[in-house]
């Protein structure tokens, strides 16, 4: 059995690789339970020898301790925001969520509109939010940090949202699948007197179901982590995202490491949602990736 | 009956299509004309003609680092990114529980934030003698290293970010176009006795073509994007390219001229080189499949 031999040998390095790809996602779970001492000792444990939540919260540390084998924990900082880490986790879910219910919002009437409309002058507006996804779209960063500027939006939940709603790769993909669903349905639906609103509302969107889960997830994911916009526009700390709460952590702590334990503890509060809720709709991530080519 | 329904329609393209125009049509046009002034964002620009892409492009030898370091970086990553995507999908295509296990695993640095995986490899990286990369390497004998402290180690480590990050991306689009490859032909190429290194050859590598075409496009236009993983691991007290701009490359260059130099002007000229870059090599990766495809 020359043939199943082979790929049974082969795939033993490819199954080590998978383990490797694990290890900084474990370094990471690690660091994040360790005392501090244990966290900087030399060679260091593997197993975390007496795991402790110090990195989450202290009840031992005060401030006169400060600079000895005792650092605050990660909802210890950050004094000046209400609601200390918990606004930031506020902060990215409430973002997201908006910029994703109202974005698929958008995009779906306007896939409406030029999918099942008869509009003049269709074709080119398509075309044109075609030839917008080529541009890199960085090209458009510091213009539209001047425009959130000038409405005075810096530092503001319209400044991350509404800049972020128009998303022509979701029309894009929502025309597409849209053409999927038989004219007829919707010439129906005329016949029976019902108005453009309500058909796109009542026959067309109960059957966009699986293109807008596919969307949904891809455009969650990538506000959640979202860092250059909000870098550029968050001025206070208390609105911060989580990655940009990450790297203002990472700023003013990460020559010392004894705060790494803390560090990583925010990082694993940052990534558990979307890996959890990838886990549980892996099954529409994979499919969306490979019907569309989604950048995860 | 045809403009009773144009109404409705036009009003239902206006919300997207205004927030189109304002943010993204509207900025593209100001960016453009932003590249052939001088602007600081408080004084009104001052037109300069092409002053800017002639003085980044033929004098700057911060630009001219940035370029070199994106394109040996974009090279080697997509390069090894494609490769181990392929074999990862050959390997794991299957249904089983182990190959669908070993798919997830593979994926999950794509939806893992990557601000929380630059830190970790920056805690990887540490300086310490106790970070997990001195340990392993003291395992064989070698000495610490000071890994993010030494420009010759920088774009590597990048590499290795992003192949880590990446190849599970590719190995899913791999998998659904080897999946979409007709049994028959490999039942006759079995017929006349091709081995599994043959089939491969002369089944998969073919068919997979458009396949291997698209996800080299992609990674090639996220890899010059590359921002995060610059900005988080090699960040230093007073620039964003890493020590000796070793890392540096075409967005965190854009960000240092734009948001900490405030050369907006500059800045978006370093925008529109992006866009060409990317466009440019994308164009000639399409060209180079299409000649290899006539062959």
């Amino acid at each position: 059995m020359r043939r199943s031999l082979w790929p049974t040998l082969g795939r033993i390095p490819l199954y080590l690789f998978g383990l490797t790809m694990l290890v900084p996602f474990y370094w990471m779970l690690t660091a994040a339970f360790k005392p501090v001492p244990e966290l900087t000792r030399n060679p260091p444990s593997f197993v975390p020898n007496d795991p402790s939540l110090d990195a989450f919260y202290d009840p031992s540390y005060t401030s006169e301790q400060r600079g000895q084998q005792v650092v605050a924990g990660l909802f210890q900082r950050f004094g000046d925001v209400p609601g200390g880490f918990g606004r930031f986790m506020f902060n990215s879910l409430f973002v997201a969520t908006a910029i994703t219910v109202l974005s698929l919002l958008l995009a779906s009437l306007a896939a409406y509109a030029l999918t099942k409309i008869d509009l003049p002058g269709k074709r080119v507006i398509f075309v044109v939010i075609v030839a917008s996804m080529m541009v890199p779209w960085q090209v458009s960063l510091i213009p539209n940090y001047l425009i959130v500027r000038n409405l005075g939006w810096l530092n503001s939940y319209e400044g991350y949202i509404v800049p972020a709603l128009a998303k022509a790769f979701v029309v894009f993909f929502l025309v597409q699948y849209m053409r999927s669903i038989p004219d007829d349905l919707v010439h129906a639906a005329r016949v029976d007197g019902a108005g453009e609103w309500r058909i796109w509302w009542r026959v067309v969107m109960p059957l966009m179901r699986p293109a807008l889960a596919a969307m949904a997830i891809f455009v969650v994911l990538a506000e959640w982590n979202n860092f250059l916009w909000p870098l550029i526009i968050v001025q206070s700390d208390s609105m911060a995202n989580l990655p940009v709460a990450l790297s203002r952590l990472n700023a003013s702590n990460a020559y010392n490491p004894q705060h790494f334990a803390v560090i990583m503890a925010a990082s694993l509060l940052t990534s558990l949602p979307t890996v959890i809720v990838f886990l549980i709709f892996q099954k529409h991530f994979t499919r969306g990736i490979a019907l569309s080519g989604i950048k995860g | 009956m045809r403009l009773r329904r144009a109404l409705p329609g036009y009003l239902m393209l206006l919300p997207f299509a205004a927030l189109f125009v304002g943010f993204l049509v509207w900025p593209l046009a100001n960016s453009l004309y932003f590249a052939f002034t001088n602007y600081n964002g408080v004084k009104p620009p001052s037109f300069v003609g092409i002053d800017n892409f002639r003085r980044l492009w033929f004098e700057d030898e911060r630009f001219g680092k940035a370029l070199v370091n994106s394109f040996v970086y974009v090279a080697a990553a997509v390069t090894l990114t494609t490769g181990l995507a392929l074999a990862l999908a050959v390997a794991f295509r299957g249904t089983s529980w182990r190959d669908r296990i070993m798919r997830t695993l593979f994926f999950l640095p794509a939806v893992t934030s990557t601000i929380a995986v630059a830190l970790i490899w920056r805690w990887i990286f540490t300086v310490e003698d106790f970070g997990l990369a001195n340990t392993v390497i003291g395992w064989v004998g070698v000495e610490p290293v000071q890994w993010l402290a030494t420009p010759s180690l920088t774009i590597p480590i990048l590499v290795v970010m992003a192949v880590w990050g990446g190849c599970g991306y590719g190995m899913v689009i791999f998998v659904a176009g080897l999946n979409a490859i007709p049994e028959e032909h490999y039942e006759s190429a079995r017929l006349d006795g091709a081995s599994a290194w043959q089939q491969f050859w002369y089944i998969t590598l073919p068919q997979l073509k458009p396949v291997t075409t698209y996800v080299v496009i992609t990674s090639l236009i996220s890899a010059f994007q590359v921002f995060e993983a610059v900005y988080i691991v090699f960040r230093g007290v007073s620039s964003v390219g890493g020590v000796q701009d070793s890392g540096l490359m075409l967005v965190p260059y854009l960000y240092d001229m734009g948001f900490t130099k405030f050369q907006l002007g500059y800045a978006s000229a370093i925008a529109w080189s992006l866009f060409v870059v990317i466009f440019v090599v994308s164009m000639i990766q399409l060209r180079v499949t299409r000649a290899l495809r006539e062959l």
